[in-house]
């Protein structure tokens, strides 16, 4: 029988649909749900699923280093337990098992947190932390459409469960007579988890009392479909078949049925997810739920209510852990002695006054569930891939528009120009509005880097402590997922390499404490991200040796100091002799150049001896859309980003046989389009260089004519042209045109190596290297 | 294999349901109206859990679930029935007429199993 997950009431999307189908026509609505395959329906979910377990993950770590910090607010313990709980519960509706076994055991060390049976320790926090990580893989694993975690991932996961064993089995909560044997018994259980919970007293199960109509079978229903339903939800502990009500055999109708079911069911569900699993024969049947932990007084009244004797329920709910012998024992003696007293539910009620502390439970979980909607209230989930959508749409309005502007100037209309200016403006706006929805604060990724500071400090037995300052500053959400991975290699790196030893930094007259700093700005059209530290710096004449060794430098090249230590990035380099468990994962720092490469970015380290590293990474905003100046050699168009260009001047004809000009004084180097892209016909009168500036250089671009600013829609360039140096992508142009956008970190960059080779008296090459 | 008899009048909603019952491994009976549906029945096909629309064209689905739940071989056999969440006065007559149950449009393909699931023996 295949195995079907529970029904998803639960999921947020389930009821927004079925709010949805409130208002629209009912078949419209069912056709186009149910035209989609169910595994489209299932991976909808899953994606659900993986955002929010990864949320929650983090928020559990986030708790954790607080407990960690000292933390003791209950209000920390319990939202370290929701999480936990969340992703348990989630993992189920999905049916990844892996992971909701293992969070199951995060989850009951919490609990027992959570209820004061055990203390934060430091040991504990760590194997939680592990925990996280392990979760964390799996759900990787999982997502990635893998079923079964690896050999070697289950065999982890097993080393962190038995960390946590010890953490399962405290002191049973006093009060209970056979709480020792208990301990002892789940002790003797050996590796298995599930023991330790299933050891936990039966009264922390619901109670469910069913008394099923007459005619339950002639509805086309079996009791039996309702228990076995009942099990997609939880784990039934205890079950007494009522056969009470059952007539003698010849007064029996074999169509009727005469059953009832006391069940103890230990479930994290809902009341009402219980409840409909009753739903179809909730108007015929007697239903009563209790919920764990439940007062005697109202299993009491349960008795009073139902149609058996009190005797007799007494009996079974003792049986099924609900109530204590002591419990019934006592209210049955009030009963006899006071025989006016009504019925036996009705004086425990009275006996038993409210406890305070169930009341402030209940007000603490109306507090948090109404905080919890205050929060949610603000924000919107929406799929990543509808903005992509919206922003290719903005993208091809952008274009349209600027086709319409076109044609309303060839027409020289006033009227017409005027309405399609006004409409470009509202296009702009609409634009920077839909990029600015994918605009995400930087900080969540940055806050990542406490957990690794932490861990990193502990491994490697250095006091660090991580700096976060710009973790407001926004940048694209592609960008944001793509910079997560370089950033921690650089992070490592400084921690490792970077930080010196306590006692080397004793020495050198430092604080012990190491220091490493995050920081993101913004500048002129990039996002800045710098990760900084105040340890030895680099060490240049290691480096230079090295490349030298490496044959990435040539003997008697003479470089700058700013130039020998970005020679980390090039490929092949690594001066790290002992591989560390840290820094020493197989990327190198030409990897993380790489990847910030393909984000249209760029990295570079300056150093200090003694006071310590920076690296520093530019990023474009947007991979999408940007403010593009269009210029023109020849008959093609090349566009500039807006933000790099610093002014334009005009070239005189008088022949600069140089590649450079003068600037106000200034040397400004250059280079040619027409020469670098082997534009075919000859350069006109007069040219105009456009300035650039990239992360603090400058250079000129020269072209024939300039035409002023243009919004681009940045198309990726194809295969074959992607390797293509200086230039970054294309775009269309309202007439229709292909339009190719400037690399101008790599046209700077070309221009300050030429200026180089120059006054070293060596001419390099102009053409356009192609890889 | 249970078989499960599916009666609608959209022939969106008959192919979208039997796609997701032939996937989850049932056999699927379809009609596309009540007579067509009671002549099977009738004919005396093996049915587990027949799963019906209201609002059809013809005989409705009430009159539908009564005359089948008249008939001696499906006097036990599960019924459901096609329902909206603001229908709760049909749910009533629905039950009345014999119906076991009801699945809520719209379903995911999880809810529809979930709840065949529960019902079908």
């Amino acid at each position: 029988m295949p195995n079907l997950g529970p029904p998803l009431p639960s999921s947020p999307r389930g009821e927004a649909t079925n709010q949805l189908a409130a208002l629209e026509p009912d078949t419209v609505r069912l056709a186009t749900y149910f035209a989609l395959k169910p595994e489209t329906i299932m991976d909808e979910v899953l994606s659900v699923f993986s955002i929010e377990a990864r949320e929650q993950l983090e928020a559990m770590e986030s708790g954790l280093m607080q407990l960690e910090q000292g933390d003791r607010d209950p209000e920390t313990i319990n939202a370290v337990f929701r999480a936990a709980h969340t992703i348990k519960g989630g993992a189920g509706v999905v049916e990844i098992h892996s992971v909701e076994q293992f969070t199951h055991i995060l989850e009951n060390v919490l609990d027992r947190l959570r209820n004061g049976q055990i203390e934060v320790g430091g040991e504990m926090i760590s194997a939680l932390l592990r925990g996280c990580d392990h979760i964390g893989a799996l759900l990787t694993l999982v997502l990635s459409g893998e079923h079964e975690p690896s050999e070697q991932l289950k065999q982890a996961g097993a080393a962190i469960a038995e960390e946590l064993r010890p953490f399962l089995g405290g002191p049973a909560p006093a009060g209970s007579g056979s709480g020792g044997n208990k301990l002892a018994e789940a002790e003797e259980g050996g590796g298995d988890i599930e023991r330790g919970d299933r050891e936990r007293a039966t009264y922390d199960c619901w109670h469910i009392s069913i008394r099923f109509g007459r005619d339950v079978l002639k509805m086309g229903m079996e009791p039996l479909s309702y228990l076995r339903y009942l099990l997609n939800l939880g784990e039934i502990a205890h079950l007494t078949t009522l056969t009470d009500a059952l007539p003698e055999a010849e007064q029996m109708d074999p169509e009727c049925c005469y059953l009832g079911f006391e069940i103890s069911f230990r479930s994290h569900a809902t009341k009402a997810e219980i409840e409909k699993v009753f739903a179809f024969c909730r108007d015929d049947c007697e239903l009563r739920i209790l919920p764990p932990n439940s007062k005697l007084a109202d299993f009491l009244q349960l008795m009073d209510a139902l149609p058996e004797e009190t005797m007799r329920l007494g009996e079974i709910l003792v049986r099924s852990g609900a109530l204590t012998p002591e419990e019934l024992d006592a209210g049955l003696k009030i009963q006899s002695r006071e025989p006016d007293a009504g019925q036996l539910g009705d004086i425990l009620v009275q006996q038993d006054a409210l406890q305070p502390e169930l009341v402030e439970a209940a007000v603490a979980k109306q507090k948090s569930v109404s905080e919890k909607k205050a929060a949610e209230s603000n924000l919107i989930r929406v799929h990543a891939d509808k903005l992509d959508q919206l922003i290719d749409l903005v993208g091809e309005l952008v274009i349209a528009g600027a086709s319409a502007n076109l044609l309303a100037k060839k027409s020289g209309e006033g009227t017409l120009v005027e309405a399609t200016s006004v409409l470009s403006r509202l296009v702009e706006s609409i634009r920077d509005s839909a990029l600015q929805l994918r605009m995400v604060q930087i900080g969540e990724t940055f806050n990542r880097f406490h957990r690794v500071a932490r861990d990193v400090s502990k491994e490697l037995g250095k006091e660090i402590e991580l700096v976060i300052t710009g973790a407001e500053t926004e940048l694209d959400k592609s960008v944001v997922e793509r910079i997560g991975d370089p950033l921690l290699h650089l992070v490592r790196n400084a921690m490792d390499h970077g930080i010196e030893s306590a006692a080397a930094r004793a020495a050198a007259g430092k604080p012990v404490k190491g220091r490493v700093e995050l920081n993101a700005y913004h500048d002129s059209g990039s996002i800045v991200i710098e990760v900084g530290d105040d340890g030895g710096g680099l060490n240049v004449e290691r480096i230079q040796a090295k490349a030298l060794e490496k044959g990435i430098i040539q003997p008697g090249q003479i470089l700058s100091e700013e130039e020998i230590v970005n020679l980390i990035f090039a490929a092949g380099f690594s001066t790290v002799d002992k591989v560390t468990n840290l820094s020493g994962r197989g990327v190198g720092m030409d990897v993380v150049r790489k990847n910030i490469a393909a984000l249209r970015g760029s990295v570079e380290v300056t150093t200090a001896a003694g006071e310590g590293s920076r690296f520093t990474i530019r990023l474009p905003l947007t991979l999408a859309i940007i403010d593009g100046f269009l210029t023109g050699v020849g008959k093609s168009s090349y566009v500039i980003p807006l933000d790099m260009v610093v002014e334009c001047i005009e070239l005189s004809n008088t022949s600069v046989d140089r590649d450079y000009l003068n600037l106000r004084g200034e040397v400004l180097p250059f280079v040619r389009l027409r020469e670098l892209f082997e534009v075919p016909g000859s350069r006109p009168p007069r040219e105009n260089a456009v300035v650039v500036q990239y992360a603090g250089k400058k250079a000129g671009i020269v072209v024939d004519q300039l035409m002023g600013e243009f919004q681009t829609v940045i198309k990726p360039l194809g295969a074959l042209f992607r390797n293509m140096r200086g230039i970054g992508g294309s775009t269309i142009l309202g007439s229709g045109e292909v339009a190719l956008i400037l690399d101008i970190q790599a046209l700077v960059s070309r221009c300050a190596r030429a200026e180089e080779l120059l006054s070293h008296g060596n001419t390099g090459s102009r053409r356009l290297e192609m890889h | 294999m249970s078989t499960i008899m599916l009666v609608d009048d959209s022939a969106t909603i008959l192919l979208s349901i039997s796609n997701i019952l032939t996937k989850a491994g049932y056999s699927v009976e379809k009609a596309s109206n009540a007579a067509d549906g009671l002549a099977k029945f009738k004919s005396g096909v093996k049915v587990d859990l027949l799963i019906t629309d209201l609002n059809m064209p013809g005989m409705n689905g009430i009159e539908f679930i009564k005359a089948v739940r008249s008939l001696p071989n499906y006097k036990f056999m599960p019924i459901l029935f096609l329902t909206t969440e603001s229908q709760q006065i049909k749910r009533q007559e629905a039950k009345a007429a014999g119906a076991s149950g009801w699945l809520v449009k719209p379903a995911t393909a999880d809810e529809l199993l979930a709840t065949i699931k529960l019902v079908i023996r």
